[in-house]
């Protein structure tokens, strides 16, 4: 379970995350919408540690706080994060990938049955391990960065953005991809554009505009709510 | 004959190059130090073997043994107490390594005043292994091809080691990404620091080899740093086949020019070829062209 509260981000003056909490449970998929520049990704990478938060907030992993840490501990305490832009090791093997997303202690025991699901999971993957992974078609890439974070044996993921950039069909493969992941136990932050599909998994759902949170619920109720129809819908309704 | 025994006496060479070169590329490549105080590692291990063998009779082999180690703990300490700070305070890499050139050319000057205190300007050398090999009708001491050979078994142990472990494949990762690195539970500053203490530990390496075939003086340790500059330059920054090849190609011409042309214009001629690789390809032999 995650828990984070009166989290902030601020590049010089300008605050990008402000006094944010939300939840994340395990077994359940949350969905963080948003405009571009809303600061979802810097409220990630904060959550991930790679990007400092303002000092007074508090991130806690079940139970346990994790804001101080530094970006190798908040792996090792359970917490995964697959960055916007996917942040995979382009000159290295897919194996290799998936073999140093298994470098924490946590992920070592059970390295070989993470691998055995991650492959179950993106079958693709099986046949391109002896790959550079920076000459995979955008999909296969995101799926060697999911694959690499499940290595890491996570109790929460956090994926940003998976579907940017990706033909519907492929997408539509990454989202039921999800669903199985979530089957696991494993609870995940999804922070999306695509809120249709996203919302279509997700279990419950946060508004982000201007660094603050501004509307949360089910999926389903979201889904249904005339506002965010209008604001994040109203693409695909057109068309 | 003469061309054999030059390319033998070049691959030699060429050989010391490459070993030292793989420890710059360690330092620069995953540490993102770009240390001008390298090539004092040369000579400091070259008089510390000197020193070994003349005052305790222990040979330089043996010497390995003990100043590999050393070196690793040295080099990793310069790293915690001189380079930490510089690197806790750059925000961008481009800034670690304008720092770190200021920083390590003054550590350069400190090196090289101690070793000119204890040792003055003179030339040093000791005969260890000085016999003549006979090798296909190509005569070479005995003390160059030890040298080589231990230059070859490091290199591979240090390639292995890279390419086939958990731990080198995660300092492989923490050279190309260092962001990423750190998501995947990679502690990212005790990796560089142990980059870069390895490195240091290369050139010692390289130190203690040369020591056995060539002679050196406290001043020399500026060359070495360039000619390491040179091989990951023309080779192409972290990478280590690139190292392995820019290096031999770098002693090899050497020593041709100095057999056939003249030993004046073996930097002439170094330079040289460094600009005509650069010239046709700006990233180097085997590196990638910039992101
Ligand atoms: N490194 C940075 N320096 C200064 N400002 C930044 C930096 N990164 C992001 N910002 C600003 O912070 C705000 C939030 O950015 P962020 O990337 O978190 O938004 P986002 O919701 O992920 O957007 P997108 O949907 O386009 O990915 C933006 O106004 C952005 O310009
Ligand atoms: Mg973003």
């Amino acid at each position: 379970m995650l828990e984070i509260a009166r989290v902030s981000v601020a590049y010089g003056q300008h605050r990008a995350v402000d006094d944010v909490a939300l939840r994340v449970a395990k077994g359940e998929i949350v969905v963080v919408l948003g405009a571009n520049g809303s600061g979802k990704s810097s409220l990630l990478k904060t959550i991930a540690r790679v990007l400092p938060s303002a000092p007074g907030g508090s991130v806690r992993l079940a139970g346990r706080e994790i804001a101080d840490l530094p970006p190798h501990a908040v792996v090792e305490a359970g917490l995964a994060l697959v960055p916007e832009g996917r942040g995979i090791f382009g000159e290295l093997t897919v194996r290799e990938n998936l073999m140093l997303g298994a470098f924490a202690r946590r992920a070592r025991a059970g390295e070989a049955a993470n691998l055995a699901r991650v492959l179950a999971l993106f079958p693709r993957l099986g046949e391109r391990l002896g790959q550079a992974a920076r000459t995979m078609s955008g999909g296969e890439q995101q799926m060697v960065a999911i694959g690499r974070a499940l290595m890491s044996a996570p109790d929460i993921l956090l994926l940003d953005e998976p579907s940017l950039g990706l033909a519907p069909l492929i997408c539509g493969e990454l989202f039921r991809a999800l669903t199985r992941i979530r089957e696991g136990g494993i609870g995940i932050l999804l922070v999306e554009q695509n809120a249709k599909r996203s919302l279509a998994i997700a279990d419950r759902g946060y508004l982000m505009a201007q660094g603050r949170l501004v509307g949360e619920g089910d999926a389903a109720r979201l889904r249904a709510d005339p506002a965010v129809q209008r604001a994040y819908l109203g693409h695909f309704d057109a068309a | 004959m003469i061309l054999l025994e030059a390319t033998l006496a070049g691959l030699v060479l060429g050989g010391m190059y490459a070993l030292v070169a793989l420890g710059l590329n360690l330092q620069y490549g995953v540490a993102r130090i770009m240390n001008l105080a390298y090539g004092e590692g040369v000579i400091v291990a070259a008089f510390a073997a000197w020193w070994l063998y003349t005052a305790g009779g222990i040979n330089p082999i043996f010497g390995l043994a003990l100043i590999l180690p050393a070196a690793f703990a040295v080099n990793w300490l310069i790293y915690r107490l001189a380079l930490t700070p510089l690197v806790r305070r750059a925000k961008l890499r481009e800034q670690l390594e304008v720092d770190s050139i200021l920083a390590t050319f003054g550590l350069l000057f400190v090196v090289q005043g101690l070793m000119l205190v204890a040792f003055g300007g003179a030339y040093y050398s000791y005969g260890f292994l000085s016999v003549p090999v006979v090798i296909a009708d190509v005569t070479i001491a005995a003390n160059r091809l030890l040298a080589l050979g231990f230059a070859l078994v490091l290199g591979l142990a240090l390639y292995l080691a890279l390419t086939r472990t958990r731990i080198g494949t995660a300092v492989r990762a923490v050279a190309v990404d260092p962001v990423a690195a750190g998501l995947v539970a990679i502690d990212v500053r005790q990796v560089a620091a142990a980059s870069f203490a390895l490195g240091g530990a290369l050139v010692a390496a390289g130190g203690v080899l040369v020591s056995m075939f060539l002679t050196f003086n406290a001043n020399i340790g500026v060359v070495f740093t360039m000619k390491a500059l040179i091989v990951v330059i023309m080779g192409g920054v972290g990478n280590l086949l690139g190292c392995l090849v820019a290096g031999l190609i770098l002693g090899l011409t050497e020593t041709f020019v100095a057999t056939w042309v003249d030993p004046g214009l073996t930097l002439a001629a170094t330079y040289a070829i460094f600009l005509a690789i650069l010239l046709v390809r700006p990233q180097g032999l085997f590196g990638r062209a910039a992101r």
